[in-house]
């Protein structure tokens, strides 16, 4: 039934075409061939050696406005296909899918605070499809402030590979997918002081780390913007989420022509007697148009391991390295090409990883993709298991924007 | 100077309000024209080289010389994309993963959109009477029409992409034709060349703005003004990042 619900507000479509509505949306295609990570064969059941993965995804998204208020939803659909949903069988009997179909289909969580289960997933052999319903809101307008009722997307942060300040919405600088973001469950309040000046106030709940019967767990959170002068501006954070108390901020300063910012995150323990340690996450980047074509990023960071991390709480960490150092680059070759490479390396570990992508423009809303993942240094064996499951993919990505 | 003055074409801008012996005020008086107090426009952006062409449709909003607000149109692939100016301060917003950028200082010169004009063009464009010393040159014939040449050269404090601009007005309307941008080194870089003025709400506008980047001729932007209505009114918070982000 849930499943039916994205279907029947399209159908009511005669209704809403009455008022202001705009409806927009993508598909996009994947293919890839990968390569196991030969640690990953021989220290985590991971017994495959290459294979293919094939993810065709889309959006579509409609807002209905009002005078003061709207309505805005957006349908995520996803399918995919790949052998690697099947391991081989083993004397231990069935077997989950390999870790690396998680790794492919990110971010597989598609609603960061999940109160009510809108969402369909089936997998049946070497097919997986799944249907979200990941933003599915009211706004209504009160003065120059907002309230938002409903399942939004949050966005906020400087950050593109590493963004620790905004729980509620992950980076996708890593990842072949872009047209993407996390839905949140609650309520929002917006107050918009003045143009120097934003707080934004979120009450939200997630019931999915407990099972959708069991209880809510609650985020009231906090995040405030601040422009202190033409170069300087401000971003603080704080309030209660998964289970911690966490506060942290941005600092963001236009030097010259750069932008440098920095952020940090500090998580305490578990507020129920769940043991614990308090986690705390640090950024440090540049920014720079070096020319009209050439655009760089350097972002370097750290991400407090967490002793305690079992397998129902290994997503609270987003990187899979403690200290990271990253340099993205991108570079225009032409209107309609544009070449992007980014290296990130573990600094305590030695694990060193390659993207190269080439973006081509293909006109009439189409664009393609050509990527690799590389990881050409392995590091360390013993710091940090989820570096062994990276992979080697090259693949295209062919999206269509309506 | 009484010769000058009673020049028939030099007259024509007179009549019209210039001070033609101020190049201060003439580029006063022309930003007045073309901008008004508020402005709604519905213009068209065309990204052209030799295999190519690309078209967005965007509407623009202004007031004052520090307000501006524009959302594209189309295509699909930019739809509903929105950039807003708060005097120096300028965001961008993709509606579709709800995410607002801070244009800092390090993006000016990054194309906007892909195209020939940049971040700088829409943020600083309003300040060349703030951010430039200005000074007539000798007149300048180029065709058949002679034009007044202004130097515009930055001012020693502000914070501009190019230091030298020399602009060319007609003489029958005071608004400008063309403007020559100059790099540190004086080496001309861009060229930007306005046309076919039209009458919207009683102002003189160019409807078409032609920027040509020198580094690839075979390259340009055209801004094709389709409609611009001056006797607007906009809400209190319309300029605001809470419209922004609507």
């Amino acid at each position: 039934m849930k499943f039916l619900l994205p279907l029947a507000l399209i159908c009511s479509f005669p209704v809403w075409s009455k008022y202001d509505t705009e409806f927009s949306g993508n598909v996009e295609t994947q293919g890839r061939f990968t390569w196991n990570n030969e640690m990953a064969k021989s220290d985590l059941l991971q017994d495959w050696k290459k294979g293919d993965f094939y993810l065709i995804y889309g959006n579509l998204s409609g807002k209905l406005n009002f005078d003061q208020s709207r309505v805005e939803a957006n349908w995520f659909l996803r399918g995919s296909a790949s052998e690697l949903y099947t391991p081989q069988e083993s004397p231990l009997g069935d077997r989950p899918p390999y870790f690396v179909t998680q790794i492919f289909t990110y971010p597989n969580k598609l609603v960061a605070r999940d109160l009510f289960n809108l969402q369909y997933e089936n997998r049946d052999g070497v097919f997986k499809a799944e249907s979200v319903l990941n933003k599915f809101l009211y706004e209504y307008d009160i003065g120059n402030h907002r309230i938002t009722v409903g399942r939004m997307y949050i966005n906020y942060g400087q950050g593109e590979i590493f963004n620790p300040i905004n729980p509620f919405n992950q980076p996708t600088g890593l990842t072949a997918i872009s047209q993407v973001a996390q839905g949140n469950d609650g309520i929002a309040v917006d107050y918009f002081f003045n143009d120097k000046f934003s707080l934004d106030l979120f009450v939200l709940g997630d019931k999915r780390i407990h099972g959708y019967d069991g209880e809510v767990s609650r985020t009231l959170w906090a995040h405030g913007e601040i422009q202190a002068s033409d170069d300087l501006q401000l971003d603080f954070v704080f309030g209660e989420d998964q289970n911690r108390h966490k506060a942290g901020g941005q600092y963001s300063y236009r030097l010259g022509e750069s932008i440098l910012f920095a952020q940090i995150l500090y998580q305490s323990e578990y507020l129920d007697a769940t043991p614990s340690n308090s986690l705390f996450d640090g950024l440090l980047a540049y920014d720079r148009q070096l020319t009209s074509k050439w655009h760089v990023r350097f972002e370097g960071g750290y991400q407090q391991k967490n002793k305690f991390a079992t397998l129902s709480n290994l997503g609270e960490r987003f990187l899979p390295t403690e200290y990271f150092l990253a340099l993205a680059n991108q570079y225009e070759i032409h209107p309609l090409v544009k070449l992007n490479g980014t290296a990130i390396n573990d600094v305590k570990s030695g694990f060193t990883y390659l993207i190269a992508k080439i973006a081509l423009d293909l006109g009439r809303d189409m664009e393609l993709d050509l990527f690799g993942f590389v990881p050409v240094s392995k590091g360390d064996e013993a710091d940090n298991v989820a570096q062994k499951l990276v992979t080697t993919d090259i693949g295209f990505a062919l999206r269509k924007f309506f | 100077m009484f010769k000058n003055f009673f020049r028939k074409d030099i007259v024509l801008c007179v009549a019209l309000g210039a001070n033609v012996n101020n190049a201060d005020e003439w580029l006063k008086y022309a930003d007045k024209e073309m901008r008004g107090d508020q402005s709604h426009a519905e213009l068209v952006m065309t990204i052209q080289t030799p295999n190519w062409t690309r078209e967005l449709e965007i509407e623009s909003d202004s007031e004052g010389k520090s307000l501006a607000l524009s959302t594209i149109k189309s295509p699909a692939k930019e739809k509903g994309i929105r950039t807003l100016r708060i005097d120096n301060n300028m965001w961008n917003y993709l509606p579709k993963l709800k995410r607002k950028i801070s244009i800092s200082s390090s993006m000016l010169l990054a194309s906007w959109m892909g195209s020939d004009f940049t971040n700088d063009d829409i943020l600083k464009s309003s300040s060349m009477s703030q951010d430039y010393h200005h000074k007539f040159k000798p007149d300048e014939k180029i065709g058949a029409e002679t034009f007044r040449v202004i130097d515009n050269t930055a001012k020693s404090d502000s914070k501009v992409m190019w230091p030298s601009i020399v602009s060319y007005s007609s003489k029958k309307d005071c608004l400008p034709r063309l403007y020559r941008y100059y790099d540190k080194q004086g080496v001309l870089r861009r060229t930007l060349t306005l046309d076919d003025v039209k009458t919207f709400d009683g102002h003189k506008v160019p409807t078409k703005w032609e920027m040509k980047p020198e580094a690839d001729k075979s390259k340009k932007t055209t801004l094709t003004y389709k409609d611009i209505k001056f006797k607007t009114t906009f809400g209190p918070n319309h300029f605001s990042q809470k419209n922004l982000t609507d």
